[in-house]
């Protein structure tokens, strides 16, 4: 019965395809005519979106293929605040419509100037992002979610010391590689339901404090044995494995977290559902 | 005009020889005189050629350009169009497309604080330009300064080395190729703008009758041709099967249309059904592309050679009435029915050709063509039907099978005490599928 409706499906999408199709390109971008600082609001409501370190000529770019009907490119730069607003907006009605999503899907990449301190502010939508941050000099990062499937990466070391690194996700699924590359003071997450994955492996050139909060969900928490990990956990009916932490008090601590030169200090509150402790680099546990 | 078909392919000669040239001479060019050539000049002409190369194999001549001319400014009462603000590009796109709608044929359109141009449009090194400028139709070539804001339609802004555009830079349907000059703002492109469609239209002369007719002329001779060589091929090779389908199309011409009828509302429902069926299995699922393939092609075939079939039938009645009439025919075959029937109905293609362009007659008789064909084409395609291309008989009024005419009523008939003999086969009539 499914296939035959998605048989029936398919063949209605093929036939409106071709009053339907709306898909336009947009490009934009900036020269560096000498700046240090940006602080860059997107804005990205539905599609398929990935940010990386760009030109070092250029400020910033995006270049985006939107669905005409249903949305409009955003992109401003105020020059005496150093402030750039990209997005795609929903604008106009698009009506119903029944298309596959490959046809209408929406795509958009992002790129920043490594050199330049930036100030990164996310809205996301309906969104399956790529972000890849590592690299670039990020002073802060503040990240909203919606019902999102992203993966934000420090591959390379952040250029720049970060002060914070906030994510708030709605029914997402997250996943956080390379934190220890981040060189942020203070990671929080806030979570509603989802799959969270934070992977803490990097450089680690300074110490950082994680604030986790999630509601009902999965969390993993990978974590470097080459720093020392102290692990608070504030649950309530959650699953847990301390897989090698010893409990110190009220925590769970790796051990030697104590002479440890850079050290990670983690706070989760969670309601519903279990917290993973996976070790990453060298042997199995600590 | 366009260009003539062989116009055409010489230019793209002429275009690939000098990308070729420009491919080879380029790297000597720059190690005999370094210098003497700046790379992005190099750089850039190579990406013209090369798009105006792609452009020209697809039909779309991107060097046929307007010449170059200043934008008459808007008539009284016109709002100038503010180019101070290219943020939101859709919202520009929407104020240009109304400013340059033609108007009593010609686009006028006033910049505020700016300056319009149609056609290309370059900025020499020594010039300044102060204010906004607009592009239509056109490449914006900067080799000097222009203090504002920049947009094309349709067209390229390229910044050559050494050049400044202070302000924004908008191209709508164009790109920006930045070749190592400064932009001060933010360079936005948003591609394939419908802008320029309505100029367009309005640049393009309208064919006169004359013109009309001839390519009308050519258009259907031609389509009528191709008809007759696929009958050819048809009655060469399949004979049987086209006498069977035009038999059909004669003796049964009622059904044959409602058949047809039906067909041609069913092909889509059925041709969705097929590709349901196929995707409930695996297996169906790999036949599908040569299912859907096939299913295109009987379709085609029924209708082609049903078409082909009624235009047989037509020939063949009319040839078989004249000989009737008396009159001499050299060879009435297959051959000579389907030259008939399609010159039958080509005429009525053929006076539409030449009195298409009279108002109200024309249209008439254009559609009074379609009608006619459409019904030819929806009986032809029914009889198809009907006869299982042509392997069926039953509707052909073939109702005496062959094998029936025996020489039995040459026979004396016995009036008394003689025995009949029995026939072969067990006293069974052959009926051969009735």
């Amino acid at each position: 019965m499914h296939r035959i409706a998605l048989a029936v499906l398919a063949i209605v999408a093929g036939a409106t395809n071709a009053s339907a199709q709306s898909m336009r390109s947009f490009d934009t971008f900036r020269q560096l005519h000498g700046e240090t600082r940006l602080h860059a609001t997107l804005d990205y409501r539905a599609g398929g979106l990935r940010i990386t370190p760009g030109r070092a000529n250029e400020l910033y770019r995006m270049d985006a293929s939107y669905d005409e009907d249903r949305y409009s490119p955003t992109s401003s730069y105020d020059a005496a605040s150093g402030i750039v607003t990209l997005g795609l907006q929903p604008a106009g009605d698009g009506g119903l419509r029944v298309v596959s999503t490959r046809q209408l899907r929406q795509d958009a990449t992002v790129a920043f100037a490594p050199s330049v301190d930036l100030d990164l502010a996310l809205a996301l939508g309906a969104v399956q992002a790529d972000i890849e941050l590592g690299g670039l000099s990020l002073t802060e990062l503040t990240m909203e979610a919606g019902a999102s499937q992203a993966v934000v990466r420090f591959s390379e070391p952040n250029l720049s010391r970060c002060r914070a690194a906030e994510i708030t996700a709605g029914a997402a699924e997250l996943t956080v590689l390379g934190l220890g590359n981040s060189r942020c003071d203070r990671f929080a997450l806030e979570g509603g339901m989802g799959k969270v994955t934070l992977d803490f492996a990097g450089a680690w050139t300074s110490s950082t404090a994680a604030d986790i909060k999630m509601a009902v969900g999965e969390l993993t928490l990978r974590l470097p044995r080459k720093v020392g990990v102290r692990l608070t956990l504030d649950r309530f009916l959650v699953s847990f494995d301390p897989a090698g932490l010893v409990r110190t008090g009220n925590a769970f601590e790796s051990p030697g977290y104590d002479g440890a030169d850079r050290r990670l200090d983690i706070a989760v509150t969670t309601a519903v559902g279990g917290v993973k402790v996976e070790w990453v680099g060298g042997e199995e546990s600590p | 005009m366009p260009p003539s078909g062989g116009a055409a392919r010489a230019r793209t000669f002429a275009r690939a020889a000098a990308l070729l040239t420009l491919l080879l001479a380029g790297p000597s060019v720059a190690r005999a005189e370094p210098g003497s050539v700046p790379a992005g000049e190099a750089a850039v002409g190579l990406v013209r050629n090369f798009w105006d190369l792609v452009a020209s194999q697809q039909g779309e001549d991107r060097t046929a350009r307007p010449e170059p001319r200043a934008i008459e400014p808007a008539p009284q009462g016109a709002p100038p169009v503010d180019l101070g603000d290219l943020s939101n590009p859709s919202r520009v796109e929407s104020r240009l497309k109304s400013a340059l709608a033609p108007r009593d044929g010609a686009i006028r359109i006033s910049v505020s604080q700016g300056r319009a141009r149609l056609g290309d449009y370059r900025i020499g090194a020594a010039d300044q330009i102060e204010g906004h400028l607009l592009v239509v139709q056109g490449d914006a070539d900067v080799y000097g300064r222009l203090h504002g804001n920049l947009v094309t339609v349709e067209g390229d802004v390229i910044v050559h080395p050494g050049a400044v555009v202070t302000g924004d830079i908008l191209t709508l349907g164009g790109m920006v190729h930045d070749m190592g000059g400064e932009i001060g703002g933010e360079a936005r492109t948003l591609r394939h703008t419908s802008i320029v469609a309505p100029l367009r239209a309005v640049a393009a002369p309208q064919p006169s009758a004359l013109e009309t007719i001839g390519r009308r002329l050519a258009g259907v001779i031609g389509v009528f041709l191709t008809l007759a060589v696929l009958g050819f091929g048809l009655v060469m090779f399949a004979r049987p099967n086209l006498e069977v389908i035009s038999d059909t199309a004669s003796h049964s011409f009622a059904r044959a249309f409602v058949t047809g009828l039906l067909g041609q509302i069913l092909v889509i429902p059925t041709f969705g059904m097929l590709i349901v069926g196929l995707v409930l299995s695996v297996a169906g699922i790999l036949l599908l592309p040569f299912a859907v393939a096939v299913y295109a092609l009987l379709v085609i075939v029924g209708a082609l050679g049903g078409f082909l079939g009624v235009a047989h039938a037509m020939g063949e009645t009319y040839t078989r009435r004249r000989m009737a009439l008396g009159a001499m025919i050299g060879s009435p075959n297959s051959y000579r029915y389907l030259v008939v029937g399609l010159a039958a109905v080509a005429v009525l293609w053929l006076a539409w050709s030449l009195f298409g362009w009279v108002p109200v007659a024309g249209t008439l008789i254009g559609g009074a063509a379609f009608l006619a064909t459409w019904l030819l084409a929806t009986a032809g395609f029914g009889a198809a039907l009907l006869s299982r291309a042509g392997i069926r008989e039953n509707f052909a009024g073939r109702l005496i099978p062959p094998e029936a005419l025996t020489d039995e009523y040459l026979w004396a008939t016995p009036q008394f005490g003689v025995p009949a003999g029995r026939r072969p086969g067990g006293g069974r009539t052959p009926t051969r599928g009735l």
